[in-house]
């Protein structure tokens, strides 16, 4: 393709809401990567996506929208995690039950009903040139919340991350905090699944977030590098992708999973750890 | 009449199924250095983590300077001066003068680094200290920690001196002796101990004065 039919292509109202929805996600959703790294909430992110396919399910069978349903249950899931992520013990075994349960629960709610699972899983799935401007809009709302809430919380959130009994006896409302990030994180991803599709939200957010924590000396470096490896994953990813005709989530994680790699034999080769 | 700095009333801690702690009472007047001694496992720490309130006791009640503190709420931990016994790393790169920031009063916890020899790391992550600096900059932490707006003059530290060398045993042992602040000191290092107004110990759930 020439860069012709490249322009053509950008004139595209689907392929511009794509190209708007990338960018903000690749502004926001590092961020929230790193919330999730910093809170070690790892396994987390899969119970989000599974309650938001339950909410889903429960929202089509009460007649409103999905995309609601599914925000609700992630919302509801961000501030469970709050005592959760508290104990020593952590979240995983937790959210593997939430996960499955919540996927089980879906599927028995829709066959009851009558509905096609697909109908729900369409949420799982998604495509960035898909984006309605509904979405777009949430998605830009919520990477804004989640870097203005980074930047008015930087200080105390370095601390929790630090460790949250030092954060506590330094004053931070451990627990205010948490309940901001955890909601903000779960409300991110909810917005983006049907963007990227569940199983490429990691591309857009762990991966910038990882990649940077191996380069950054600080946590604010780490979310500088990793806003900016999303960014240019993102755009490289979405540029590729239209130049060779080629769906662009699995190009996306490519992009994204290149850039970290290099990251990690950056750091090797400077001499820290493997 | 002044009320003692710290008065803990019959606290009782259980671990798991375990009663660690039974029936614990104790003050500590201004000014007072008390150390708190015993056996590995007999409960020192769960005894300084519920008298801070970052775990709840079953029973029992924390007076800070009179006034009576919610159990298990870490009110109390937010107005003394802290160093737990396991110090944290970290999950992201956190500088040395982040931490001492975080003690509430930077400069006074940036001197104290100076007196304790690591006044040249602050530019350095936490987690790349060694086992003895890293203590040596919690214990800088929690002097600043005292010097802090709205704190009450109490220093609880548990195991302050483990990590450290000979020298850095008895500089920190005199540090600890001259602060005119309260302390409640847990301690293994027997000449620290000594050295305190007054030595509890704790024996198969029970506190004790010992001689
Ligand atoms: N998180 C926990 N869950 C269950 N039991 C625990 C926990 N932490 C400590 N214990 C148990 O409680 C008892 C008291 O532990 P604690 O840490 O208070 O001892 P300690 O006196 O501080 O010992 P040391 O001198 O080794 O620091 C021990 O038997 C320990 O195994
Ligand atoms: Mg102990």
């Amino acid at each position: 393709m020439n860069s012709a039919d490249l322009l053509d292509l950008l004139s595209l109202a689907p392929v511009q809401r794509g190209l708007a929805a990338i960018l903000v996600s690749g502004v926001g959703m590092p961020i929230v990567g790193v919330f999730i790294v910093g809170l070690d909430i790892l396994t987390a992110r899969f119970a989000l996506m599974h309650t938001a396919l339950l909410g889903a399910a429960i929202a089509l069978l009460a007649g409103i929208n999905p995309l609601a349903g599914a925000l609700t249950a992630c919302a509801a899931t961000g501030a469970a995690l709050v005592p959760l992520s508290r104990r020593p013990s952590g979240t995983s075994g937790a959210m593997g039950f939430v996960m499955t349960v919540s996927i089980a629960v879906a599927f028995l709610l829709l066959a009851a009903a009558g509905l096609p699972a697909s109908a729900a899983m369409e949420l799982l799935w998604g495509s960035v040139l898909a984006t309605r401007p509904a979405d777009l809009v949430l998605l830009a709302a919520l990477n804004a919340a989640v870097a203005l809430a980074y930047l008015a919380l930087r200080r105390p959130l370095a601390l929790v991350f630090f460790d949250r009994e030092v954060a506590l006896a330094s004053g931070v409302a451990v627990d205010r905090v948490l309940v901001v990030t955890l909601v903000l994180v779960a409300l991110a991803i909810g917005a983006v699944m049907p963007v990227t599709g569940a199983l490429l939200v990691d591309a857009v957010t762990l991966l910038p977030a990882l990649a940077a924590r191996n380069l950054g000396g600080s946590l604010g470096a780490t979310v500088g590098l990793a806003v900016a490896f999303g960014l240019a994953g993102n755009l490289l990813g979405f540029g590729i992708a239209l130049a060779l005709d080629q769906p662009v989530g699995p190009v996306l994680v490519l992009t994204a999973g290149t850039i970290t790699l290099g990251t990690f034999l950056l750091r090797r080769a400077r001499g820290g750890p493997a | 009449m002044t009320h003692p700095t710290l008065e803990v009333v019959s606290l009782h801690c259980v671990r798991g199924r375990q009663i660690v702690v039974e029936d614990a009472s104790f003050a500590l007047q201004p000014g007072e250095h008390v150390a708190l001694t015993g056996e590995n496992g007999s409960g020192k720490s769960t005894l300084l983590r519920a008298v801070l309130g970052l775990d709840r006791p079953r029973e029992g009640r924390v007076y800070l300077q009179g006034r009576p503190q919610v159990p298990g709420s870490p009110a109390v931990l937010r107005q003394v001066a802290w160093m737990p016994q396991r110090l944290p790393l970290g999950r992201f790169p956190f500088r040395v003068d982040e931490l001492l920031a975080s003690s509430g009063n930077r400069a006074a916890a940036l001197e104290s680094a100076g007196r304790l020899g690591v006044r040249g790391l602050v530019s350095r992550p936490v987690a790349e200290l060694s086992g003895g600096q890293l203590q040596r900059v919690f214990l800088a932490r929690a002097l600043g920690s005292l010097a802090a707006p709205g704190r009450a003059p109490l220093l609880v530290v548990d195991e302050p001196t483990a990590a450290l060398d000979f020298a850095g045993q008895a500089e920190v042992a005199d540090l600890l002796v001259g602060l005119d602040a309260a302390a409640l000191i847990v301690t293994h290092d027997e000449p620290l101990a000594r050295r305190c107004d007054r030595c509890l110990s704790l024996a198969l759930g029970r506190l004790q004065d010992a001689p």
